[in-house]
């Protein structure tokens, strides 16, 4: 009665209505305005109308009719037909659900055996560690082979594994749990001894540094003195105290020396020449002194005479035999100087001759000694010359070691520099450590006050982890790659 | 007359290095350990040239070049910082603090000194 329904609706006809209009409209259009057009479509529009009305009142109750008495035949014949039908198809349905029941049957009982194997083999594997599991592995095949049977004993492993699983599961999960919160108290304690030892350990590498640089420091300001010292002590182009010019200086002084030995030598020479000049002068004198005797002995005669002849004269010569004798007296004077005279010279040429003779010895004695002076002065001059030049290249060798050394020691400087960067990876570690400590207090302070499982957001903390790096070194290891420091090079940037 | 350097680290082997260093140019060196004593240390005495690091435990180097360019007397004090930061973002804000160069740790004892002595002439 649903269906009719339908048929009471008002608005039903409408459609046929709105076909019949537009059907004489069109009618209208396609025979040019007509008369004999315009009373078709009237009586189309007639029909219509009285169509509409007509199914209003009494088509609904015609098709109610209609459609009663088909519905009451169709019930009938099609209860016939399913009837006979259902006779027929519980017969076969019942055959082949049979047939296909003993075959699922079977195949039930295949996959039932092989899930037992299975279970016999996963027994195995855990190593008998149930008893029911070793007791079914041990029974189940020789039970007879019933499905019910199967599958009671499928039950009972089923049972007795998940029982055996849970256990493991329980077991597995206190050892965790018990691991947790070990290695938890673990960190707690040892990450502020972690942390002091790095802190310790930085603070002792900083000191040990600093002692180092500053030792280097003084290294090289007494290798710096050294060298100056050595330069004042050889001597520089701008310096008048070194031991060149020292030696520069002895040398001049020496050679003075040994040219006034030389000049008093000459001198001495002179001397010499003019004592042998005095020798010829004494034979002069030995000379004169022999006339002055010859003269004595001459006026000697000559005074004899006369007192021989003023004895003949008497009285009358009286006087003048007294004046020959005076002459007589004054010539053997005379004699007897010139005897003396004669005496002395040759005293004098014998003392002339002996001080030629040592002269001559001491003039060629101070000539070997000069000559040997100077041979001395000369070696030892050359010693000294040589000893200057090895001391010079040993300040040359100086100055260019010290200059090798200051170098070296400014790379020394470089190198001391990555202390500041060991320092600085050790902050932030030890400042991580820290956190991580932090972190685990208060974990173990919010786990006191609830029992709600904690975690921890990897991902974000290696992030805040990463923020905190200031070289790229530590981001290259942050990311297990490696990167070379380039120290030859200064990054300067100016703004 | 020798000019006078102030430099601030917080490491006590850099500022030895760097005391060495500058001592053997001919500076006068006056040393600090971060900015904090740095800022102590700018007492009215003439001062050539700032060298500082950036990171620093009681007051950054950032921020020690801000309160030190607050102070009429070091308001045009070339300031240069030396350090192992190389983040672009920190170089900026070097900049706009008023620092006249960044130089990266490790340094070459000469390079730095030619950067020094051109700043100190500048």
């Amino acid at each position: 009665m649903k269906e009719l329904n339908c048929y009471q609706n008002n608005y039903g006809a409408y459609p046929l209505f709105v076909s019949g209009v537009c059907g004489a409209l069109g009618f209208i259009a396609s025979t040019g305005f007509n008369v004999s057009g315009f009373i078709l479509a009237a009586c189309f529009v007639v029909l219509t109308i009285g169509l509409h009305f007509w199914s209003q009142n009494d088509y609904r109750m015609l098709l109610q009719t209609v459609e009663q008495s088909c519905a009451d035949h169709f019930q009938q014949d099609y209860e016939q037909k399913i009837e006979t039908l259902q006779q027929t198809q519980s017969e076969a349905l019942v055959s082949f659900c049979a047939n296909q029941v003993e075959t699922e049957r079977h195949h039930i009982e295949t996959l039932l055996i092989d899930v037992l194997q299975r279970f016999d083999k996963l027994s195995n594997h855990f190593g008998e560690p149930n008893k029911s599991l070793a007791t079914l592995k041990k029974t189940s095949p020789a039970k007879p082979t019933s499905v019910e049977t199967h599958i009671a004993d499928l039950a009972q492993l089923v049972d007795a594994f998940v029982g055996y699983v849970d256990a493991q599961e329980a077991i597995s999960h206190e050892s965790q749990s018990s691991g947790i919160v070990g290695l938890d108290l673990l960190c707690q304690q040892v990450l502020p001894i972690w942390s002091n030892q790095i802190e310790m350990a930085k603070e002792h590498t900083e000191e040990s540094v600093a002692n180092l640089a500053q030792r280097f420091d003084a290294l090289s300001q007494r290798l710096d003195a050294a060298v100056i010292a050595s330069q004042n002590t050889m001597g520089s182009h701008d310096s008048h105290s070194g031991i060149v010019e020292l030696l520069e200086n002895s040398q001049m002084e020496l050679s003075s020396i040994t040219k006034a030995l030389s000049a008093s030598l000459a001198e001495k020479g002179k001397m010499l020449h003019a004592i042998e000049a005095l020798s010829a002068f004494t034979e002069q004198l030995s000379k004169m002194a022999a006339e002055v005797s010859n003269i004595a002995n001459q006026t000697n005669l000559l005074a004899l005479n006369a007192a021989i002849q003023s004895a003949r004269a008497g009285d009358a010569g009286h006087g003048f035999s007294v004046v020959a004798d005076e002459v007589r007296k004054l010539a053997y004077l005379s004699g007897d100087i010139g005897k003396k005279m004669t005496e002395t010279v040759n005293s004098v040429n014998v003392a002339i001759d002996d001080t030629l003779t040592i002269s001559h010895k001491f003039a060629l004695q101070d000539k070997k000694t000069l000559d040997n002076a100077e041979h001395i002065i000369a070696t030892v001059l050359m010693h000294f010359t040589h000893a200057a030049a090895g001391l010079t290249d040993s300040a040359e060798q100086l100055r260019n070691e010290n200059n090798a050394i200051n170098n070296e020691i400014a790379d020394v400087f470089v190198n001391l520099q990555f202390q500041d960067r060991v320092s600085q990876i050790l902050t932030l570690v030890c400042a991580d450590l820290n956190k991580l400590e932090q972190h685990l207090n208060d974990f173990n302070n919010e786990e006191n006050s609830s029992e709600s499982p904690h975690s921890m957001n990897v991902e974000q903390w290696l992030d805040e982890l990463t923020n905190t790096y200031t070289m790229k070194e530590q981001l290259s290891a942050h990311k297990n790659s490696n990167t070379s420091i380039d120290t030859n090079a200064t990054t300067i940037t100016f703004f | 007359m020798a000019k006078t350097i102030l430099f601030v680290d917080d490491s006590a082997s850099v500022r030895q290095v760097m005391k060495t260093a500058l001592a053997r140019e001919g500076y006068e060196v006056i040393l600090a350990e971060d900015g904090k004593d740095a800022l102590s240390k700018l007492n009215g005495t003439k001062i050539h040239l700032i060298i500082s690091d950036v990171n620093m435990p009681n007051m950054d180097g950032i921020t020690f070049v801000k309160e030190a360019k607050k102070l009429s007397a070091y308001k045009f004090t070339p300031i240069v910082m030396l350090t192992t930061e190389s983040n672009a973002s920190k170089m900026a804000e070097g900049k706009a603090a008023g620092v006249k160069a960044w130089i990266v740790k490790p340094f070459q004892p000469p390079q730095l000194m030619a950067a020094v002595a051109q700043l100190v002439m500048a």
